[in-house]
């Protein structure tokens, strides 16, 4: 029971710290969205452009995040700012990148074709096509895409502590440094209760979003 | 109207470039329902799509009312037509309301008569209104999506429809009725339609005009009656089938061959014997047995040899009654099955009209012929 | 949701190349004294190559067993009696993933200790979860006719399930592992951190020092582990899935 002791004695340092994190996440989660989305739109007009894009984003995803913050360590202390939450929020946009255009990609590009060929028929211009048709049934996928982002950087962000950026790994990392038990599991337990609530919370946005007359 | 002049579409280029569609050249009038039928790959689809620029023309030119459609906008073009596809097309995203009410909203119209608009179409395909407004596609059948469709398609009230195979999609018992629905609407709101088929059937019953395409080619374009009778060649004799007459007389009415003055008919209390001298003096197979203007059955040498009493007790019931209005399909297929070659015929109020015959329909079917030939 | 597969394998390889020698490029570029100076010192080149053996004994300890029970788990929820517990199941396995890695870590840590013993189980947890998703999905994925054809010619469900499903599902379940490696490679790098060595030694210390060629020295083999994995298990999956589903895509 000296995790609840070490939360009680330490509130408000662990709230600090979660305000940190969801900084961290939002901000990222929020500049990967506006660029990740029009991207993701963008490129379901050229089939190639988009197998480029993907297929790099996807080779991003491959590389570790703790590699990937090693590597731009050395690149970004030329600007001064090799450690802190410029290298965290590069990163975090990076992987969240991934999820966000190809679902987003995939999401239009599944609509029906007899949909947009009927759409099309009927008069719509290819803006009231995409507003009426393609956006409305690609945003459940679009939201899907969204959690699984966010999820990711939830947990990319707490090994972000150990390039001096804050957040809740900040306590998992002194925790272990210190061999100070508490300290670890309450990091541990409040970056987890974090992702499963926000996951949760995604979820019911993904229900709700998806249109009535979708519903599997 | 939609004209069509040496109309060609050809996909590709150089080596690889495919003609879909080759100088085809016709006219579907103000009012007429244009069935495009051939078997797939003919370029059917390819032509409609290009009616209403969903394909581009590369040669020709296609005017709807006497303006070029390559001169106006797409957009305006499209919006001013209804679009029926076989896939049905609804957007599963919106309810029926929502459906119907697309076109409508793009141009602008006001809230009240949208609703009004909606109410009357869903009736007009028998769909409740108070029932199925606010359903989404996905609950319904696809016959009824269908006419969903086919109300989407009529909501702004276009002058032309486009439909490509658009009962396709449904089971044949429901494809029968939703083409007799159709027709009843076609017969009350006088579109012009543009309707590709595979399927010769529903081309006879559904067509003002058939167009018949082989490999882009128009071969033929006529109603269905010469295209029956007259097939311009070997291609369209096949593909019409070979039992062309039959079909013809799916369009022939029994009120067009029936004989309205039959010598063979006997009063009920006419008695046996007076009946069977009548048979016998005229050669005749068999009576109809009349009491007034009603249908009692009929009698023959066998129901009166050795008889006595009157022909209303000895008269045995027609298996089967045949009406003005029937096809002569239906009246050769009763002859067929109660080994009976002639008819009484009843008007609409049941009352005996005539008689029909095996002799009747051959003749009619040849005259038909025959009035095609001379042409 | 069906992923789409993207563009020839050698589309994805050129890409992968390029980042590689990119990669390569800056590293060397960067630092480029540095690193080779220090590669060029045969303790530290034994001493990389023994993290990396570290590195991989993790990788691969957890791998066979998230393979064992990621591949059972797959298999029996896609089984029609137990199917209904097929979302509980996911959501049980995929608060492995859900939970970010530190976390799993600094858990298991807590009931292990530290060594290679809570790293591997956490790695274990965390690679469980593509394998049973895709396995689960690529199954679920096989079209209800194939199966009824089968039952018809008179097919044993064990039968079924090893000739007919998976051979059809391998495509996804190939995927599914793929991922899980390429997570697995990536996390293991953490487990330096609760002591169980691995080239993420390298990394945290060329941090902490702010000595560059430390960090590249772990965080280069770390990405050409990951890049490697990913490639060959592609090549795998053009090997063993059967040429007519992979033309069926």
């Amino acid at each position: 029971m000296n995790l609840f002791v070490f939360l009680q004695e330490n509130y408000s340092t662990a709230m600090y710290l979660t305000w940190e994190h969801l900084w961290m996440v939002g901000l990222s989660l929020l500049i990967a969205i506006c660029t990740g989305v029009p991207t993701g739109i963008f490129i379901t007009r050229n089939k190639q452009l988009a197998q480029k894009v993907i297929g790099g984003a996807n080779v991003i995803m491959t590389v570790p995040s703790i590699a990937l913050f090693g590597l731009m360590l050395p690149i970004l202390a030329v600007f001064g700012h090799g450690l802190g939450k410029v290298p965290a929020i590069i990163a975090l946009v990076l992987y969240a990148e991934l999820p966000i255009v190809r679902n987003t990609y995939v999401a239009i590009k599944n609509v029906d074709p007899a949909l947009v060929d009927a759409g099309k028929g009927m008069g719509m211009s290819k803006w009231q096509l995409l507003r009426e048709v393609e956006i409305p049934m690609a945003v459940p996928v679009i939201i899907a895409g969204l959690r699984t982002a966010v999820v990711m950087i939830i947990g990319i962000a707490a090994i972000a502590a150990y390039v001096g950026a804050g957040g809740l790994g900040v306590f998992i990392q002194q925790g272990i440094a210190r061999s100070h038990e508490s300290m670890v599991l309450a990091g541990a337990l409040c970056v987890s209760l974090l992702a499963v609530v926000v996951d949760l919370a995604m979820g019911f946005l993904e229900k709700r979003v998806t249109p009535r007359g979708m519903k599997p | 109207m939609i004209e069509y002049d040496s109309v060609t579409k050809v996909f590709g280029a150089g080596k690889t470039a495919v003609t879909a569609t080759d100088n085809v050249t016709f006219t579907i009038e103000q009012g007429e329902t244009a069935v495009f039928l051939g078997p797939s790959g003919c370029g059917k689809t390819t032509l409609l799509r290009m009616t209403n620029r969903l394909e581009s023309i590369t040669r020709g030119n296609i005017r709807i009312r006497g303006r070029e459609i390559r001169e106006m906008n797409a957009q305006e073009l499209r919006l001013g037509m209804g679009y029926v596809i076989q896939q049905i097309g609804l957007f599963p995203n919106k309810t029926i309301a929502g459906n119907i009410a697309i076109v409508p909203r793009m141009l602008k119209w006001d809230k009240k008569k949208i609703d009004a608009r909606i109410d009357e179409l869903m009736s007009l395909v028998k769909l409740e209104p108070g029932v199925y407004r606010n359903r989404y596609p996905v609950e319904l059948s696809g016959g009824q999506q269908q006419r969903v469709g086919v109300a989407r398609a009529l909501a702004a009230d276009p002058d032309i429809l486009l439909m490509d195979e658009p009962f396709g999609a449904i089971d044949p018992i429901n494809r029968d009725q939703i083409q007799d629905e159709f027709l009843r609407l076609q017969a009350q709101l006088r579109k012009t339609i543009a309707f590709v088929s595979h399927d010769i059937h529903e081309a006879i019953k559904m067509a003002d005009k058939i167009a018949i395409f082989r490999e882009g080619r128009l071969v033929q374009f006529d109603t269905p009656e010469i295209i029956l009778m007259r097939p311009a060649d070997s291609f369209v004799s096949d593909f019409v089938g070979a039992d062309r007459a039959l079909k013809a007389l799916g369009l022939l009415r029994v009120k067009d061959a029936m004989n309205r003055e039959p010598r063979n008919l006997a009063r009920a209390d006419m008695t046996a014997m007076e009946a069977l001298k009548f048979i016998e003096d005229n050669n005749f197979a068999h009576l109809i047995v009349l009491r007034g203007n009603r249908v009692l059955g009929f009698v023959s040498r066998k129901h009166l040899k050795f008889e006595r009493g009157n022909l209303e007790a000895l008269a045995e019931k027609f298996p089967e009654e045949l009406g003005v209005r029937e096809p002569l399909r239906d009246a050769l297929s009763a002859m067929l099955l109660h080994d009976l070659a002639s008819f009484p015929v009843l008007d609409d109020n049941g009352g005996f009209a005539g008689t029909i015959s095996y002799k009747n329909i051959q003749k009619s079917i040849l005259e038909l012929y025959s009035e095609y030939q001379d042409e | 949701m069906k992923e789409e597969a993207f563009g020839s394998p050698a589309a994805a390889t050129g890409i992968r190349f390029l980042l590689l020698a990119a990669v390569f490029i800056a590293g060397i570029a960067a630092e480029r004294i540095g690193l080779v100076e220090y590669l060029s010192d045969p303790w530290e080149r034994e001493y990389v190559l023994f993290l990396a053996g570290q590195h991989l004994y993790l990788v691969a300890v957890s791998m066979a067993m998230a393979l064992v029970t990621g591949l059972a788990t797959g298999i029996v929820v896609s089984r029609k009696r137990f199917r209904k517990f097929a979302g509980v199941v996911m959501y049980v396995i995929g608060l492995g993933q859900t939970i970010p890695s530190l976390a799993v870590l600094a858990l298991t840590m807590s009931f292990l200790g530290i060594g290679s013993k809570p790293a591997i189980l956490a790695l274990y947890i965390y690679s469980t979860l593509p394998i049973a998703r895709n396995t689960l999905a690529g199954i679920l994925s096989v079209s209800p006719a194939i199966i009824d054809a089968a039952r018809g010619v008179g097919m044993s469900p064990a039968r079924i399930l090893l000739e007919v499903e998976i051979p059809n599902a391998l495509n996804v379940i190939l995927t599914g592992i793929r991922i899980a490696l390429v997570i697995n490679i990536g996390t293991a790098a953490l487990g330096y951190l609760i002591g169980a060595g691995g080239l993420g030694d390298l990394v945290f210390t060329g941090i902490n020092l702010m000595r560059t060629e430390l960090l590249l020295a772990g965080a280069l083999p770390i990405t050409i582990l990951a890049l490697a994995g990913d490639y060959l298990l592609e090549l795998l999956s053009l090997l063993i899935v059967p040429k007519g589903i992979r033309m069926a895509g």
